[in-house]
């Protein structure tokens, strides 16, 4: 799907706006280092908040960016605007597979999180991408209509611990 | 944004010797004030600490790319008079990160910089979500300040990073006018 994205990253005034939502690029380094941190200081509760971040600011980035593009009917169609957005945003690629209003499974082949992660700390001994469950929870809660919180996403297998891709399974709480 | 076959296959965006993303500042906020919430009052220091450490340390790596990056050598560097023009550019650079609108105010080569904002996102964000702050809630400014004076006046990288610690006397979170951020060398 050809996603004009230029259109949508705008300055206004002081602010940069995506969708006409405040945002900021930061780097790996900064990224990482906040995920490192809330786990290291706050244990699973880090884990939690990392998740619960992400999943909030997506679900109400998804929102505005659906409102742009409101001719957009279909699920299939919506994720893929998903994903595009995850990819142009320099997120990485992501694969919706077998998802439906209750469950899913979702594949990440690239990850910002994980090439940041392995040029800071190399390997993990337990799956680290926090960021991309609340993400996906977040789009999916707006493109099947769920409140925040609806979704669960667990991580099956990491590339962080050098398996061979990132693999999300979802369902409901 | 366009034209990187990296961005394209991959979804990641190499440059300036980093990997950059691009998100809603609503996860930046929520992270940094809960983070700093929940490690409580008697421990409000050590959160700020590793807040701001987080971010000074990607402003140190980002800057220093940026300084030894093809964009600086052939587009900014022409325009550099004294060495102080660079601090011009990396302001510019903020700005457009969307990181807010830093002016510098005075700087003494080496030892005190001072800089201005006046649309932070971090004291936007904790006003809308919590209100009047107590304190100053500019975390990554105040890394990203520090960076500033760690690439310009530090050692040679990467062993200048933390050199130079910013405090915010000032915060819009706290009713003042503008964000103020003084930045001195560490004793």
């Amino acid at each position: 799907m050809y996603l004009d994205l230029r259109s949508a990253l705008v300055r206004e005034g002081n602010r940069v706006t995506f969708f006409g939502l405040p945002i900021a690029l930061h780097c790996h380094h900064y990224n990482i280092n906040l995920q490192k941190t809330a786990e290291d200081i706050l244990g699973a509760e880090g884990i939690e908040l990392l998740f619960r971040a992400a999943e909030e600011a997506s679900y109400m980035g998804f929102k505005a960016i659906m409102g742009w593009y409101d001719r957009i009917k279909t699920i299939k169609s919506k994720l893929e605007l998903a994903a595009s957005v995850y990819q142009n945003c320099g997120l990485g690629v992501i694969h919706f597979q077998q998802i439906d209003p209750k469950k899913g499974r979702v594949v990440s082949t690239s990850s910002y999180h994980v090439t940041g992660w392995l040029a800071k700390h190399g390997i993990r001994s337990t799956p680290g991408c926090h960021f991309s469950r609340g993400w996906i929870a977040g789009v999916l809660e707006v493109i099947y209509d769920r409140p925040i919180g609806y979704f669960a996403v667990n991580e099956r297998a990491c590339k962080m611990m050098r398996k061979e891709k990132c693999i999300f399974e979802v369902k409901e709480r | 944004m366009e034209g990187s076959r990296i961005r394209d296959e991959k979804g990641i965006i190499p440059i300036f010797g980093v990997y950059l993303s691009l998100f809603f500042v609503q996860y930046y906020n929520r992270l940094s004030f809960d983070f700093e919430r929940r490690l409580g009052e008697e421990r409000q220091a050590e959160a700020e600490a590793y807040l701001i450490q987080a971010a000074q340390e990607c402003g140190y790596a980002t800057f220093h790319g940026l300084l030894n990056s093809w964009e600086w050598e052939n587009l900014v560097k022409p325009m550099i008079e004294k060495e102080e023009d660079k601090l011009l550019g990396f302001t510019a650079v903020a700005l457009a990160a969307g990181w807010g609108d830093l002016s510098i105010r005075s700087l003494i080569p080496g030892e005190k910089l001072v800089v201005y904002v006046n649309e932070s996102y971090e004291a936007t964000g904790y006003l809308q979500s919590h209100g009047r702050a107590g304190s100053g809630k500019c975390f990554m400014l105040r890394g990203v300040t520090g960076a500033f004076m760690d690439v310009l006046y530090g050692e040679d990288y990467p062993d200048g990073c933390f050199t130079f610690l910013a405090e915010e006397p000032l915060c819009r979170a706290k009713g003042d006018v503008h964000c103020e951020f003084e930045v001195h060398k560490k004793s």
